[in-house]
């Protein structure tokens, strides 16, 4: 499967690839930072393909947002903790 | 009349009908004949097929007009040729066919022992009683079926005959000649005498299967290059009128990879099989190719040798003639037109969800128990029904319903067998050459030249199971559990406090509910690992696990020790860390371990820097994917298949390459080169790195995921 449509690994490899040079213009801690905007999206390669859209990047941008929201709701619950700890 | 009962051992075309051999109750092998009429249709344009008409009556045929079913067009009008020889029906179609190309052809290359198993009812390696005139079949009557779950064995006389070394490599000096638990060796350095020795041995013990060890590509081209030179004729088949049947080596791509099948050696009433020539004989043996003879009905010659899909063209080519369906010569349906948008909905394939990246504890596996074929008879997934409502059983679902049954009739009986009963591995090799069968069939739905295929069919199974994994995923979410990662027909879970099997029963019965599908608890893990890409950490592997079952087994996917690539030094190091991995029962413990696994890597890497490390456990197989001149920069197999040509030997794309990494201009050592390489030449930094990497692989799960301080 996935013969005549390119896979959703294929096409956020695509994706990366055509926004390489924005990526080396990047200062190297922005691009380590890039590289995981990506990573985000590809924990999540399996609901960006369910998704029947002929534009999946728009899929993608919102697992990265989804990523970064989990990893806020984290962060918070973490310092809430911090804070109670503290009094 | 005279009477004879037993097993039916071979069927073969003959010029007045076919020869079968049956292996009575008394232990007699008879060669007996039958009359047995052959059948092809020819369809199309009206004045095409007057004009085939009138080309054929004078050949030794009988012609009819008939109206026959085709699966896809319904009912046609068909030119029906019909011949009393078996054996000229390849001819006669040819010549046919050569003349008239337009027209559609049916039933023209059906193998004669599934013609003659449709007709008879009767299976290979089945029981059946005749009714004898001389040595004629008056009638056969089927005694057992192929779905029998313990058939009686067929007591078959196995002969091995193995060379004391690989011929490729070295000339073989003896060949070992094995009959029940005598054997010896027979001296190869007189042909004349060695000829004489086998051919005694031949009469003697009339074996009913020749196992062999290179016996397609050395020993049997071998015996008709002596046969001449000595003039003793040696004729290892039953039938002694029969020459053996050879066909020539082939390189062809199959499942994503190019593969080399050596010439082949096929032997007439009795069989051959070269172990080391069988596509499939790793994964189930000679018990599972007979398994798979008796339900495809292709004989255990080919079926040793053939990929599971020849054996299911042939189950739905028996079913189509069960059931009165032409089987065409070629694939006719071509895939239906769509839009993007649909094309882009329909062209998926089995849901993959990405694994939870670390080390995980109390984690239980469940398994849909042959998810496609099962959906396939449970919606009636066929390329004829697709898309229909309140349809008839496909031809599909008609063909595996029986072989899922059997399936999971013998894995039943394996889960409640001790492991140490006798019957466990025999069983198991059934059940896995069942298995194959059924992984192929999907497959073969989608198969640009399957005859019995259609996309679209294909198409629907996947998005079934997918809709079936989110359902599954949905009931355990619901029930509290955390879907660690997906896999096309399993799942991973866990939930805090679960952790015995039956703390699972009511997620496994409350997803079997929802699905209709059975499925079945692999395991609990103590702990397992979901792999990061060695490239970005933060990115997660799919498939790419190792962990250890309460029990204290191993299961891993995807890592080195998997890998056919691997070389054995690497992979038994690996392995012996995993294993000492696996005494720790928490994800906590398994840190604790990490020590002794450093102790036993430093050991591996003096043991190889001091020359004590075997060199053939540092061979390293890789397959080559193109032929040699076809590589810009050749790859280190390349390279060591260059080394062979340059002393004369013939490579061909899909061999394996064997070699050893060495400090020289090209920096390998093929292994099959006459001359050994020097250990002092080994390149063991080389080696180290392999070692490194694959130690990394296992110890990587329990370093936390650290965001690099560059960052800050």
């Amino acid at each position: 499967m996935g013969r005549t449509v390119v896979t959703i690994t294929q096409q956020l490899n695509e994706t990366e690839r055509m926004l390489s040079p924005f990526r080396r213009t990047l200062r190297r801690n922005d691009q380590y930072v890039f590289d995981g905007l990506f990573a985000a999206a590809r924990r999540h390669i399996a609901a960006i393909g369910q998704e029947e859209s002929l534009l999946p990047f728009e899929s993608a941008l919102l697992a990265m947002l989804l990523e970064q929201s989990k990893e806020i709701a984290v962060l918070q619950q973490k310092i809430e903790e911090l804070i109670k700890k503290n009094g | 009349m005279a009477e004879a009962i037993g097993w039916l051992l071979d069927v073969y075309a003959e010029e007045d009908g076919i020869a079968l051999w049956l292996l009575t109750d008394d232990d007699k092998r008879l060669c007996l004949h039958m009359d047995f009429d052959i059948t092809f249709y020819a369809a199309g344009d009206f004045s095409l097929l007057r004009q085939a008409w009138i080309f054929l009556r004078d050949k030794e045929v009988r012609l009819e007009r008939k109206v026959r079913h085709d699966l896809f067009l319904g009912e046609r009008d068909v030119l029906a040729v019909t011949t009393s020889n078996p054996a000229r029906i390849q001819k006669l179609f040819s010549e046919l066919q050569r003349q008239f190309p337009s027209l559609d052809y049916y039933d023209a290359d059906i193998p004669i022992t599934l013609r003659f198993i449709a007709q008879t009812n009767t299976h290979l390696l089945g029981r059946c009683r005749v009714k004898l005139d001389d040595e004629w079949i008056e009638n056969i009557e089927p005694l057992n079926s192929p779905w029998e779950i313990d058939p009686i064995p067929i007591p078959l006389r196995i002969l091995t005959l193995t060379p004391d070394c690989n011929p490729v490599i070295r000339k073989p000096r003896s060949l070992k000649v094995q009959y029940q638990k005598n054997g010896y060796n027979l001296q190869l350095d007189s042909p004349r005498l060695f000829m004489i020795g086998l051919k005694a041995d031949l009469k003697h013990i009339d074996p009913d299967l020749i196992l062999t060890d290179y016996g397609d590509t050395w020993l049997f081209p071998q015996l008709s290059i002596w046969s001449e030179e000595t003039g003793i004729e040696l004729n290892p088949n039953r039938d002694e009128n029969r020459p053996v049947m050879t066909r020539k080596a082939d390189s062809y791509f199959a499942y994503g990879q190019v593969t080399y099948r050596g010439a082949q050696s096929y032997l007439f009433g009795r069989w051959h099989v070269d172990r080391k020539n069988a596509m499939s004989f790793g994964e189930y043996g000679l018990e599972g190719a007979m398994e798979q003879a008796r339900v495809t009905g292709i004989g255990v010659q080919e079926m040793a040798r053939k990929s599971p899909g020849a054996g299911i063209t042939a189950m739905q080519m028996l079913t189509a003639l069960r059931n009165d369906i032409m089987v065409p010569f070629q694939k006719q349906q071509v895939e239906g037109t769509k839009t993007l948008i649909e094309l882009i909905r329909a062209d998926h394939g089995g849901l993959i969800y990405q694994p939870l990246i670390g080390l995980h504890g109390n984690v239980a596996q469940i398994d849909f128990s042959s998810m496609y074929p099962a959906i396939m008879v449970k919606h009636n997934i066929s390329p004829e029904t697709i898309g229909k409502e309140d349809v008839l059983e496909g031809l599909v679902p008609k063909t595996l319903r029986p072989l899922l049954e059997k399936r999971l009739m013998l894995k039943n009986i394996l889960s409640d067998l001790n492991p140490r009963d006798c019957r466990v591995e025999i069983l198991k090799a059934r059940a896995a050459a069942l298995k194959w069968l059924l992984v192929v069939c999907f497959g073969y739905l989608g198969y640009k030249n399957a005859r019995f295929g259609k996309i679209e069919s294909h198409e629907a199974v996947t998005a079934m199971s997918r809709e079936l994994m989110l359902q599954a995923k949905e009931v355990a979410e619901d029930m509290g559990f955390t879907v660690l990662h997906m896999y096309v027909d399993c799942l991973f879970v866990r939930q805090e406090g679960f952790q015995k099997p039956s703390d699972f029963a009511p997620l496994m019965n409350a997803i079997e509910e929802k699905t209709g599908i059975p499925i079945a608890l692999e395991g609990v893990f103590k702990w397992v690992a979901f792999l990061a890409s060695k490239r970005d950490a933060r990115v997660p592997m799919t498939n790419q696990y190792f962990g250890a079952f309460q029990d204290g087994t191993l299961k891993y996917r995807g890592i080195e020790l998997r890998r056919r690539d691997t070389t054995l030094w690497v992979r038994k190091i690996q392995l012996a860390a995993l294993e000492i991995l696996a005494q720790a029962d928490t994800p906590e413990e398994f840190a604790n371990r990490v020590p002794d696994v450093q102790v036993l890597v430093e050991r591996a890497k003096r043991e190889l820097r001091t020359g004590r490390v075997p060199l053939d456990e540092l061979i390293v197989c890789q397959k080559l994917s193109r032929t040699l001149d076809g590589y810009v920069s050749p790859s280190p197999a390349a390279r060591a298949g260059l080394q062979l040509q340059a002393q004369g030997r013939q490579i061909a794309p899909g061999q394996s390459m064997e070699f050893l990494f060495a400090r020289n201009a090209s920096g390998v050592h093929a292994w099959e080169l006459e001359e050994v390489l020097d250990p002092g030449r080994l390149d063991t930094k080389r080696y180290f790195r392999l070692l490194d990497r694959a130690m990394r692989t296992v110890l990587d799960p329990c370093r936390p995921l650290l965001v690099p301080e560059r960052l800050l």
